[in-house]
């Protein structure tokens, strides 16, 4: 199976080295302790360039979700369907996710999820939004 | 705005031009010019998109023109199609220029096509990487496969049939009744890429789902071609002796996470704020109830009821009930991308849903309404209304 993965000069950079590690951690402020995403040098709630890392609770709720059924790409044919999420967590902050391919999930606009951060390989892995019971399954 | 648009161009909308983009452009830009009763070396402007594969020097160049004196660009494709008529417009207003002419050329099916993930990804040991910064398709989004905007829209599309708890069969009675009713105008559009093809509720719903709850045919059509349109002031519009059309208020209007796919908007059932509205009609001095003709952006048929919610033609939830009686159709109560939309006549990034309202206001359209005023917007991102001289 074909994984897209951003360029190795983004899994560089702390969002993706802190999942390689196993945990989400969102940009944060340190002076008002507000979250963002996507990484900003700077705070959009109090403009300071005070920024830092903070682990997210994992806890969020389904805003939107949407099964590619048609692949864009050659590579991504042995993919579909997948189903593409839009998450809206604890902290504030709005991630795009999805679930792991081959799972069985019932999805319900509003329903409260929990990450679950998958592991690729060494370098990537992917913080995936699931149903609370569905986070404990073995893929 | 006291300008007005005098001209429209186009070359034929194909899957395949056979010609470079330059060329298209060149091709548009003279046919506006000719509409307009002008002659070419009275261009002083230009506009155009940031995402266009042709410069302000090459066209300068190609046709040879004496000089210009501004142009500008606005960010994106189609996101811009009347905040780049608003810019001309202001352009002019402020004297720096006095026949702007605003173009999009692009071979989008035979060339680099915006529906397909090849444009973001590259394939490097047999393993598919993404650099790309922003959405759609940005590093944070590819991952998940979400690549495309197409894909962006079937999450709308969920969020808005979430929030409104519409069953499957009506959700799909909405789209089906934009997709279908738009057919029927391009059927009658000789312009239109579908204009042989007919479409009926009954091939809506056997339509293959591409991004569920998205079907084919409520995805815009990958097209080649370009177009221009010419912009003057209204003063000069007045002294030409053409069928021009006043631009009666323009503009732009984005918030955070809005632009470009809304992917961190704070909700995804809405997409414009009240605001963008007021301030668009506030300038017009009109209302939703005045306009007699809508060109909406339909890169995909869920932006139809998401703008009539938007812009206050209809009430918040209820676009179900207005689509599948027909209030978008040539009797309903504001009739909408009476072209076939990008849905069905083509995708021009936006320049033929306004020629489409130009045409409305001209009294040639192929589907002639009674139209005095018309509304025109991308997701509340650039919006105009137009008005007969």
């Amino acid at each position: 199976m074909t994984v897209i993965r951003p360029g190795d000069e983004y899994l560089a950079q702390p969002f993706w080295t802190h999942l390689a590690n196993g945990t989400l951690h969102l940009s944060t402020c340190e002076d008002c302790n507000k979250a963002h995403h996507p990484p900003s040098p700077i705070c959009p709630h109090c403009r300071s360039f005070n920024i830092g890392w903070k682990p997210a609770s994992g806890k969020a709720t389904l805003n939107t979700y949407a099964v590619a059924r048609h692949a864009v790409h050659p590579l991504l044919a042995d993919q579909v369907p997948y189903t593409i999420t839009l998450v809206d967590l604890e902290e504030g902050v709005r991630l795009v996710s999805g679930i792991p391919n081959g799972m069985e999930v019932d999805l319900e606009i509003g329903m409260p999820l929990e990450c679950k951060v998958v592991k690729i390989d060494d370098q990537l892995s992917l913080p995936y939004f699931l149903p609370a019971g569905a986070a404990d399954q073995d893929q | 705005m006291k300008t007005s648009i005098v001209g429209l161009g186009q070359t034929e909308f194909s899957k395949n031009s056979g010609r470079s983009e330059l060329r298209l452009a060149t091709e548009a830009i003279l046919a506006a010019m000719a509409d307009a009763g002008l002659e070419v070396n009275d261009i002083d402007g230009l506009v155009r998109y940031t995402w266009d594969n042709t410069t302000e020097a090459a066209i300068v160049n190609a046709l040879g023109l004496p000089s210009l004196k501004y142009y500008g660009e606005t960010e994106f494709g189609g996101v811009n199609c009347c905040g780049a008529v608003a810019q001309a417009s202001a352009a002019i207003e402020a004297g720096l220029a006095s026949c702007i002419v605003f173009y999009r050329t692009l071979n989008a099916r035979s060339g680099v096509r915006y529906g397909r993930g090849e444009r973001i990804l590259s394939e490097e040991d047999g393993r598919l990487i993404n650099r790309q910064p922003e959405p759609p398709g940005d590093i944070y989004s590819a991952p998940f496969g979400l690549l495309v905007p197409g894909q962006h829209h079937a999450l709308y599309a969920q969020s808005y049939k979430g929030q409104y708890g519409l069953s499957d069969d009506q959700f799909t009675d909405m789209l089906g009744s934009v997709a279908v009713t738009q057919r029927a105008y391009a059927n009658n559009n000789p312009n239109a890429l579908l204009r042989d093809k007919p479409l009926s509720m009954d091939d809506y719903r056997a339509g293959r789902v591409i991004t569920e709850p998205l079907r084919i045919y409520d995805y815009c059509l990958e097209t080649d071609g370009a177009m221009a349109m010419v912009i003057v002031s209204r003063e000069r519009a007045r002294s030409m002796g053409v069928k021009a059309v006043d631009v009666l208020s323009a503009g732009q209007y984005i918030y955070p996470g809005s632009v470009p796919m809304f992917l961190y908007a704070p909700v995804t059932h809405t997409l414009a704020p009240p605001e963008a509205g007021e301030d668009l009609f506030g300038k017009a001095g009109l209302k939703p109830s005045d306009i007699d003709v809508a060109g909406i952006y339909d890169a995909t048929s869920m932006m139809v009821p998401l703008a009539l919610e938007d812009f206050g033609f209809i009430g918040r939830g209820e676009a179900h009930q207005f689509l599948t009686s027909g209030g978008n159709g040539p009797t309903g109560a504001l009739p909408v991308n009476t072209h076939g939309g990008l849905l069905s006549e083509g995708y021009f990034h936006g320049l033929n849903t306004i020629a489409e309202m130009v045409r409305q206001l001209r009294g040639e359209s192929p589907n002639q309404v009674d139209a005095e005023t018309a509304f025109i917007t991308l997701r509340g991102a650039s919006s105009m209304i137009l008005g007969r001289a």
